[in-house]
Parts: C-alpha cells; structure tokens; sequence
C-alpha cells in the first residue's frame, strides 16, 4: 500500500480577519500592536458564521477533518481561543476536529487538559491535538515569559499527560506549576489520550521533544526543502526513543486551489496567497524572536535565513513552499509527490486562504473534494 | 566577543559557583577596591573606569549571561546575581571598605547587593538605576524599544557610540551577543521589570550613596532619581546636562564625581 492511499485529507482554516483599514500597508506589523481599534465586531460576527458554513461543508464533504489553530493580538486568525470554536463545531459534524493548537504554557495546563478533555467526551472520540510553542508574538501578547518559554512548555506537557495517563487526584511539584490536588474531570474518551502533535519551525528542541514523547511533528514557516531536512531528523530521533516513525507521525502543509484551467486556478488563487504572505503575516523580526525565545545558536541560525514574514512574490513563494494551483489533474499530481518526498500521509490543507472570498473557497473545497481527492485514491488502485 | 578596552585592563578568568566569570582589573592592587556593575550591555566600552585606576583597584565582572561570561545555569532574578557577586566578592577578598558602583541594571544589582551585604560596602554609586518604577513617572519598557532605537535612545550624542558600534549595523556576531544579554535581561526582568525588595528594604542601606543620573536621559528617565534618593537615608544626588543614560560615557565630570565620592574620607 503507497503512501496516497494512507493519505488523510484535513481542513485548515486559519479565520482570518480581513477588513483592514486602507492604510495598513504603512504598519511594519499586523500583530501584536496593530490597535484592536480595527476589528469591527460586527464584521466578525459575519466572519465568525462564514467561517463556521465553511468548516461545515468541508465536513459535509467528506474530508477526514477540520483544523484550527491559536494566535493572540491579531487579524492573522479570530481563534485566540480555538477550543471555543470547535465546541461550536462539534455537535454539527462528523469527521476528526484538530486543534492544532493552544500553546500549553500560556495558560494553567490542567485548564487545557481538561478542555481537551471536554471536546473529546463531546465529540465522542474526535479530538486531535498539536502543542505549539506558539510564535514568538504570542509572547509579546501574553504574560508569559519567552526566555523561559521552552521550559514552561515542557513542563506544561508533562502535566497534561499525567492528567490523562495517571489516576487522579495526584500532587505535581513543577518550576512552573504546583498542583496539590491533580485530579481533573473529565478524562478524554480516547484512551490513553487522543493523538498528539508538536508544532515547531524545525528547531532541534522542540523536534527531540516530539520523539521523546512520541508525539507527531507538523512544521511551519520553513521552506519545503527545509522540512524534508526536519522529517528526516525527527524519524531518526522518534526511532531513537523506540517509537514507530509511521507516515502518520508527520503534518505537512499544502495550500491548494482547483479550477477548470490551470491559469484560471491561478488567477482567482494568486491574490489570496499574496495578501497572505504580504499582509497577514506581516510582523517585524523584533516580535518574531522576543529574547531568549529560541536559544542563542538558533538565533544566530534564524537571522540567516530569508524573512518569510511580509515580503514575497509568487516564483519565490511557490519554490519554497507547497503551493499549487491548478486543474484537478495537476494539483492531484504535486500533492501526490509531495506525499512521497515527505513520507507523510496527514494533509493539512489550506484550501481558503487571506481575504478569499467564499465563493472561491466553496468552489476550492468543492473541487478539491469531488476531483482532487478521487483522483489520488485512483492513482493508489491504478498502481 | 570581544570588549573595547584601551587600557590596562586585564582578564581574570574565575570559577564563580560553576560559573565561569571574566573578570576585568586594574589599578594597583593594593589600592581601595572599586567594583563596577555594567548595564544590560557589555559593548561600549570601561572607558569611563580609566581615571578610576589611578586611584583604585578597579574590578568590572562581567554578569553570567552577559559578555565574556558564561551563563548561571538556573537563573531566575536578580537575587541569583546577588548570590554570585557574593561569592565572587568572598573570592576576591572583598569583605569590607567596598566601593560599589553599578549602572542601569548594574544599579539595580548593586543596590539589592547592598540591602543584603551593606558590611562590605564603603559608598555605594548607583548610575541610572533600573528597576524601581517610580511613582508619576511614564517610561517605556526596555524590550518594547525597537532595537535600531535602542542604541540612540542610551546617549545624548551618536558620537559616544560611535567607535563601539560594528561597521554593518547587521553584524551578525554584534547582533547575536546583543540578543544572548537581552535573553539573560529577559529571565531576569521579563515578568516583573519592577523589583518588589527595593521600596520596601533599600531604607536599610545606611551606607554613603551617590545616585548619578544624565538629564538627557531617555532610557530611565532622571524623574526617577528622586525615588532611589528618598529611599536611601544617607544618599546624595547628582545630575549632569548633556549626557545621556550612558552619563558616565558622555560627562567626564561624571566619572569624577565617582571617584571623588568613592574617594572622600
């Protein structure tokens, strides 16, 4: 059995906020201090319902599942509490919700354990989860420290983990955290827990973390060849710690757009993939890397790699990441190598993009859904 | 990295608590000991210590996490920094008639130093000290200064900087030894840039003070400086025009003043 047919097809929505006031051009940054004094409630009620009909039809589709994710003190998303949204989700669908996901350390983790624990009795054994680190702007917007930030992190992990694998109630004597009565109901449905992921940018911290844990390993704002590069050593590391290095174990990212011809694909998709590079991820290297954020090496690492946070154009963008649009044969195809080259069968797919507006993202998903993956299942009984 | 030093200091290399700590000296030493705590940078340069020498033995430690020092494994606050310096200062012999003098976040080192270990010091000097909020007095936060401000934002003058700072503005090895002392700012600040002891503990500092600030300063403004000297029971407060946060950079009257308050009988 190839890699296709292992294949799992997940709905990412990042609920962006995309009414931004004529002169946003002139902010160096969308995040962190872009005021708050832009955000119309009224227009995010009407996003909110949008975005949720989206989510909806991506399930009534048949794709193998919805994704959220977190981000604060930004347009980029309308989701700084994403387990609000997928218990809206929840009741109205059938397929994996993933929440992908709170940082674990920006909050009190017990609170999160039993969140996640409240979605996956709900769901009835539904919930993914992924832990991020979170950008270096969620630290600018919370009260949480980022030069000890990785520590926090780890030893929040730790915590979630003995709620669902140890009975309660238990104490927890941590640098971070002191629980005396550790005993939080309810226990998630999955036993021991659902299945884990760590979000991270590549960084051999969080990556030796995943394999420890033997947690799945998604990456973000890396090039693609990069990734291949952080696939590989994650494997070897999960191998390392006695874990199976299943396809499953590795999240890649794709951002699709079907059409009827590859230049209509490209010309109603271009737009939204711009505005998204230039506008929505729009931040200064200061809120990127808060201090200590990443460790000195890192650092010295990341101030010599290109800045994929507001500027870009469509060559460049389509050579570094999963990008592609196109008929329903040509995106089944890059899709397809990408699946081999990245020995991973969980998509994570941006099929809405920026300021997309939602007739394209329902003709997008539509076809993505009735051509794109057909197509890839055939290619797995044809070969 | 590599400090700008133009005279006679030399490097000792000490073993503080298992940390590994770089200490520069000079000065005849049997002269009186002065012991300066540099600020949140290491990089502009002991200029302002030279005239000390003639006088003192004049000792600069550079902080764990900061310069040519190694990082204090577990640091949290600074009272980590005061258990190293008391170490350090049981080292060196430094067990009374210390002359202390701290800039900036030096300052604020010092003057928690001197809460807890006021019988080793002989005067205290705090230069801009940071880390008491003050009462009325608007400042903003050191880290959500852009960094290509920040540099202007400790002088009165480019000028002062000028020699200290790398040809490309992106020097990659200047920017990643800025960023390794801001991290070790962070542990350190990030959650609490206001100290909780001062306000309520720096009455006990009995111990001749001088509190140095620049009236250009635009970093912790010299509205501050009447805070630390109500304070400080015997403290003594000077100011100088012109100059900066690196006020002992841009007044030479400046270091003076130090040196003959740390002087004086």
């Amino acid at each position: 059995m190839g890699l296709v047919d292992q294949a799992e097809f997940h709905f990412f929505h990042f609920f962006p906020y995309t009414d931004l006031p004529p002169d946003h051009r002139e902010r160096p940054s969308l995040w962190v201090d872009f005021p708050n004094t832009n955000y119309d409630p009224k227009t995010g009620h009407e996003l909110y319902n949008r975005y949720l009909s989206e989510m909806l039809l991506a399930d009534k589709l048949g794709y193998d599942g919805l994704v959220l994710n977190e981000h604060h003190n930004t347009q980029y998303s309308m989701n700084p509490a994403p387990n609000l949204t997928a218990a809206a989700l929840v009741p109205q669908t059938t397929s994996w919700i993933s929440v992908f996901g709170t940082p674990p350390n920006l909050g009190y983790p017990n609170r999160l354990a039993e969140e996640y624990a409240m979605l996956d009795v709900m769901s009835g054994g539904r919930l993914r989860v992924a832990f991020p680190l979170g950008t270096g702007m969620e630290y600018w917007a919370n009260a949480v420290n980022p030069a000890t930030a990785r520590a926090r992190f780890r030893e929040s992990i730790d915590i979630i983990l003995r709620c669902w694998t140890e009975d309660g109630p238990q104490t927890y004597a941590g640098d971070f955290y002191t629980y005396r009565y550790l005993n939080p109901w309810p226990r998630p449905v999955q036993r021991p827990y659902p299945e884990c992921y760590i979000v991270g940018t590549g960084s051999p911290e969080t990556i030796e973390l995943a394999a420890e844990l033997g947690f799945g390993y998604s990456v973000v704002f890396i090039p693609r060849t990069a990734q291949l590069k952080v696939f590989d050593h994650y494997r070897e590391r999960l191998a390392a710690h006695g874990h199976d290095p299943t396809p499953d174990k590795v999240a890649i990212g794709v951002m699709a757009y079907v059409a009827e011809t590859d230049a209509r694909a490209e010309e109603e998709f271009l737009p939204h993939v711009m505005y998204f590079f230039e506008n929505a991820l729009r931040t200064t290297p200061r809120y990127l890397n808060p201090p200590g954020y990443v460790t000195v090496p890192e650092f010295r690492k990341r101030i010599q790699a290109p800045d994929v946070h507001g500027s870009a154009n469509w060559e460049d963008l389509v050579a570094i990441n999963r990008i592609v649009a196109g008929t329903p044969d040509k995106v089944a195809d890059a899709i397809a190598g990408w699946i081999e080259e990245s020995g991973s069968s969980r998509l994570n797919l941006n099929l809405t993009l920026g300021d997309m507006p939602n007739w394209k993202v329902v003709k997008n998903t539509t076809l993505f859904a009735e051509e794109v993956i057909p197509r890839l299942r055939s290619k797995k009984e044809a070969a | 990295m590599t400090p700008v030093t133009t005279v006679p200091f030399e490097r000792l290399d000490l073993l503080v608590h298992g940390t590994p700590t770089v200490v520069l000296a000079a000065g005849d030493t049997a002269a009186p000991p002065l012991v300066f705590l540099h600020g949140a940078g290491t990089w502009h340069g002991w200029g302002f210590a030279e005239p000390w020498t003639e006088r003192f033995r004049v000792l600069i430690p550079h902080h764990p996490g900061y310069g040519d020092s190694g990082d204090l494994e577990g640091l949290q606050d600074v009272h980590d920094l005061v258990l190293h310096y008391v170490e350090l200062f049981d080292q060196l012999g430094l067990t009374a008639d210390v002359n202390l003098v701290g800039l900036s976040l030096g300052g604020l080192i010092a003057a928690r130093f001197a809460i807890e270990q006021k019988h080793r010091l002989r005067r205290l000097v705090l230069v801009a000290p940071a880390g008491l909020q003050g009462r009325g007095v608007a400042f903003e936060d050191v880290f959500c200064i852009p960094p290509e401000q920040l540099m202007g934002r400790l002088v009165h003058s480019m000028d002062t900087l000028a020699p200290h700072l790398p040809a490309d503005p992106n020097d990659v090895d200047f920017t990643v030894d800025r960023y390794r002392e801001m991290r070790t700012t962070a542990i350190m600040l990030w959650e609490r840039p206001f100290d909780r002891v001062l306000p309520r503990w720096l009455g006990r500092v009995d111990t001749p003070s001088l509190v140095v600030w620049g009236e250009d300063d635009r970093l912790v403004p010299v509205e501050l400086a009447r805070c630390w000297v109500e304070l400080l029971p015997r403290s003594t407060l000077v100011t100088f025009p012109h100059a900066g946060h690196l006020v002992l950079d841009e007044a030479p009257e400046a270091s003076a003043a130090v040196a003959r308050f740390c002087g004086t009988d």
